[in-house]
């Protein structure tokens, strides 16, 4: 049973061992226990698991009177959007992101298209605990779910209005994307057409089965990347399964990896005037504040989560924000990561400047990072942090802290992040150099501390 | 009201399915398990799913298409469809099984599952019992990617049902007669078909309620009281026939052209006659319907058998005796030659192409002995059932008994008839007689009560 999780930003699972209709009927009536009765907002992505999870989910917000509008197979920052810009009280996502097929999850959106927060995740569970959930009578459950696939195809809409479509399509750039056989499947190629892109598309076809895994980093870009070289591609796209992170792929080959697609999308944004400050975890690549600084804006840091960077961004009225998984969001579109408005952004840059996506990559800092999960006990995790922290606020590592999420020590371009994860019995520390070697070393040096702790 | 009633009463699992009210005791969590536990009984095969129009139907559907997905299942949705539609359905696409999504005659506030099996029949107390095993036992299938299945949609089902009904009908006697026909179909699953087979049949339709939209204008049951609208619009219009369904169209009530409500054992009176006279043979039906049956057996020289009071158990006799044609005294019409199920479809058919030879409704009424039931129940709680039936036994010791199901009195002579049994359902005792007037039937009830009510009060 150990594939279920539940945490602030849903509830995830193995379909067939821990993710049944009932959990899902639950969770969908407490949901609609929270917010409705009103209209809630219904996308999947393209697993084979979807109908059956989307069919409980459906139940279970009827049952509360909630009235249903079904998006269809819709990539989630479009139906968060579509929340946003309608009279729905929220959304449920089912998507599992980028894990792999077997997984599916729910994932819940509130009236402005954001993600829940801590407070209202925990709300939600709290309800869900209860276990008492409005119950509408005959009279008051809608007697049909509406089916609305045009409300996600109205965000590539709006969404072309807000980058400069004209530049993009005198460029008459050639991309190749790679859709994963995910949501995008259909959105993406119909998009980058309509910008005035020749499309090159790879893995369209919703009924088969992811054909690598569906995170977006350098280690699944194999395809995209001969597929760049075959069609001699100005660049290379790939899409996670639900269209909220963006790989790339350069002209000639390259991958330069999830965290600058975040300096990428600030590039563009902040080039072109966008007013605001820009917003990211505190885990993400310090290029974002060598590329903020270049127009001499802000970078806000945030805890390690969607819905942190979201709300920061709202509140602070940001340029632009994201994570270095490679999820980017422009709030003046949706606080959500959205793969669909990167990849304009990023086309909208290489037509302004006229350069290869090479040139802007070459173009931005070359840092380097370590990543690594250090095995903890359950029990320890916390005082393991706590006590790393307290070194830190002594002063015994020196540079000055970050202590949003955990313990971050920063020393001129470097820096170090030791927190505990979320979803798992794990200490991360992850650091960031000029060169790997640095990076390396003082990942091992935290490493070694934080193992020491932990015995 | 059953509306104000706790939710602990509401809620009835039986081996004819599973019934609530929504919004009280048919909550997602139930309905997800009862389709899981399906998934399971018909090991993940291919499952049909229908409904009838109420407004709870698209949040059942939902639950119920997310069980039998759940548990591997192949989903063929149907609709809004007749119940006897989906058990048709079942055998043309040999499925493993359906599940119908109606409360029946129920009013709007309740709804249900029904569980069919792969010959297009209900299951039986056996299959039903073991399929309540499953479900309380509470481990189910659950199919895992990608072996986990989806849902598609077949839209053709009303079409094959009217093919059916059509080539198992005598239409150029129907189109010789071209009758006016009323149809109410209380905004129920009927109103997806019904007008449609009439016409196809050469009738000139007039329909009421034919809205597939669950808003009932009256109670579904198509009994007198609930007809009334029925009856003025016969008259009004100068109709030959009536005809009313119920939500899920399988019962049949008959309004004669002076639109009188004829009492709903003449369906099925009125289709057996019909098809002995072409084909004697076997009619089956239960214990409690009206003796009018036997009369149409000795009219053309065929056989009655009776069974246990419930559609199942009917429709298993037919099958193992291979009756003509069956049903039960409540407006169900079961012609096996078209399929083994309550159909008011095939009632309709039937009783029109009989009705192309027999002048009017009235004038075939009044070709049976004048009868009249009546119908009553005593509340008995059901530490006192055996004690009560033993009194009756006792009582009637002398007469000639049928121990079919609880305790039929028969006297031949006079034709009288009187059945006490125990309900399934519900903690009373039902107590039903027939004679040639209502005084008569009545007198057989209070004699019966008379004996019952001391023995259930002492």
């Amino acid at each position: 049973m150990a594939s279920l999780k539940i945490s602030i930003t849903g509830v995830r699972g193995i379909v067939g061992e821990t993710l049944d209709p009932r959990l899902l009927t639950n969770f969908a009536q407490a949901f609609g226990t929270l917010v409705g009765p009103a209209t809630v907002l219904l996308s999947r992505d393209p697993r084979p698991s979807g109908p059956m999870v989307a069919s409980c989910v459906t139940a279970g917000l009827l049952a509360t009177g909630c009235r249903v509008v079904d998006v269809g197979i819709c990539p989630t920052p479009a139906m968060q959007w579509a929340v946003k810009s309608t009279e729905a009280a929220g959304g449920i996502a089912v998507t599992a992101g980028h894990n792999a097929l077997e997984w599916n999850a729910l994932k819940f959106v509130r009236e402005d298209g954001l993600y829940l927060n801590v407070n209202q995740g925990e709300e939600l569970l709290n309800v869900l605990h209860q276990g008492e959930f409005r119950k509408a009578t005959h009279d008051e459950i809608h007697s049909a779910v509406e089916y609305d696939p045009e409300l996600g195809r109205r965000h590539a809409e709006v969404l072309a209005r807000h980058v400069d479509s004209e530049a993009i399509d005198r460029a008459g750039f050639t991309v190749a994307v790679d859709c994963c056989n995910g949501a995008c499947s259909d959105f993406s190629p119909r998009f980058l057409e309509a910008l005035g892109c020749r499309v090159v598309p790879i893995n369209t076809d919703l009924d088969q089965p992811f054909p690598h895994e569906p995170a977006p980093g350098p280690r699944n870009l194999g395809q995209l990347r001969a597929l760049v070289a075959a069609a001699r591609a100005d660049v290379g796209f790939a899409h996670d399964a639900d269209g909220d992170r963006l790989g790339i792929v350069t002209e000639d080959g390259g991958a330069p990896g999830d965290e600058l697609t975040l300096c990428l999308a600030t590039e563009a944004v902040l080039r072109r005037g966008d007013a605001g400050p820009v917003v990211t975890n505190v885990s993400t690549t310090h290029a974002v504040e060598a590329v903020a600084a270049r127009y001499g804006r802000d970078v806000i840091r945030t805890r390690v989560g969607q819905s942190f960077v979201a709300e920061a961004a709202l509140t602070n009225e940001a340029a632009v924000a994201g994570e270095g998984s490679g999820g980017v969001m422009f709030p003046r579109l949706n606080c959500a990561h959205d793969s669909l408005a990167t990849l304009a952004h990023v086309l909208e840059l290489m037509a302004h400047t006229g350069q290869p996506i090479s040139r802007l990559v070459a173009a931005l800092p070359r840092l380097h990072m370590m990543k690594l999960a250090i095995q903890c006990a359950p029990a320890k995790v916390s005082a393991v942090v706590e006590r790393i922290r307290e070194e830190a606020e002594e002063g015994v590592f020196g540079g000055t802290l970050d202590l949003e999420d955990g313990v971050k020590i920063v020393d001129e371009g470097t820096w170090v992040h030791v927190r505990a994860s979320i979803t798992e019995p794990v200490i991360r520390v992850i650091s960031e150099a000029a060169t790997q070697e640095a990076a390396e070393s003082l990942a091992e040096r935290f490493a070694r501390r934080v193992r020491q702790a932990a015995t | 009201m059953s509306s104000t009633r706790s939710p602990v009463h509401t809620l009835k699992i039986s081996i004819s399915g599973v019934r609530g009210v929504v919004g009280e005791s048919l909550t997602p969590q139930l309905v997800v398990g009862f389709a899981q536990a399906f998934g399971c009984y018909v090991e993940g095969g291919i499952v049909l799913v229908g409904r009838d129009t109420r407004q709870t139907g698209e949040m059942v559907r939902q639950a119920v298409v997310g069980g039998l997905l759940a548990s591997g299942c192949y989903v063929i949705d149907l609709g809004v469809v007749p119940v006897p539609t989906v058990l048709i359905a079942v055998k043309q696409l040999q499925a493993d099984g359906a599940i119908a999504i109606t409360a029946s005659h129920n009013p709007a506030q309740w709804n249900a599952l029904k569980f069919a099996r792969s010959d297009g029949a209900f299951l039986n107390s056996f299959q039903a019992t073991e399929l309540l095993d499953v479900y309380h036992q509470g481990e189910f299938r659950l199919a895992r990617t990608p072996e986990i299945s989806r849902v598609d949609h077949d839209e053709h089902a009303i079409e094959r049902h009217m093919q059916l009904v059509v080539d198992n009908t005598d239409v150029a006697a129907v189109r010789a007669r071209k009758p006016r026909v009323v149809i109410d179909m209380c905004n129920g699953a009927g109103a997806v078909m019904s007008p449609q087979l009439l016409a196809a049949l050469g009738c000139e339709v007039i329909a009421l309620h034919g809205e597939p939209d669950g808003r009932f204008p009256h109670d579904p049951e198509p009994i007198a009281q609930n007809l009334r609208e029925l009856c003025r619009t016969v008259r009004e219009t100068g109709a030959d026939v009536g005809f009313a369904q119920d939500a899920d169209a399988d019962r049949l009530a008959i309004v004669s052209e002076r639109g009188r409500a004829i009492g709903e054992e003449f369906a099925l009176a009125f289709a057996c006659d019909t098809v002995c006279a072409q084909t004697p043979g076997l009619m089956v039906t239960n214990v409690s319907t009206s003796r009018m049956i036997d009369e149409v057996a000795a009219r053309h020289g065929g056989r009655v058998l009776r069974t246990k009071v419930g559609e199942i158990n009917v429709v298993e006799a037919m099958l193992r005796e291979r009756a003509v044609i069956g049903g039960e005294g409540n407006g169900g019409v079961i012609y096996p030659q078209a399929h083994p199920c309550r159909d008011s479809m095939v009632g309709m058919a039937l009783i029109l192409a009989g009705l192309a030879s027999r002048g009017t409704i009235s004038s075939w009424v009044r070709s049976f002995r004048p009868s009249a039931m009546f119908k009553t129940k005593t509340e008995c709680p059901s530490t006192r059932v055996q004690h009560a039936m033993a009194a009756a036994r006792r009582q009637y010791a002398d007469c000639r008994l049928d121990l079919t199901e609880g305790l039929k009195v028969l006297w031949p002579e006079s034709g009288r008839w009187l059945h006490i049994r125990p309900s399934n359902t519900e903690p009373v005792i039902r107590v039903i007689g027939e004679g040639d007037t209502l005084r008569e039937a009545r007198q057989l009830c209070e004699d019966a009560l008379a004996v019952l009510q001391p023995a259930i009060d002492s």
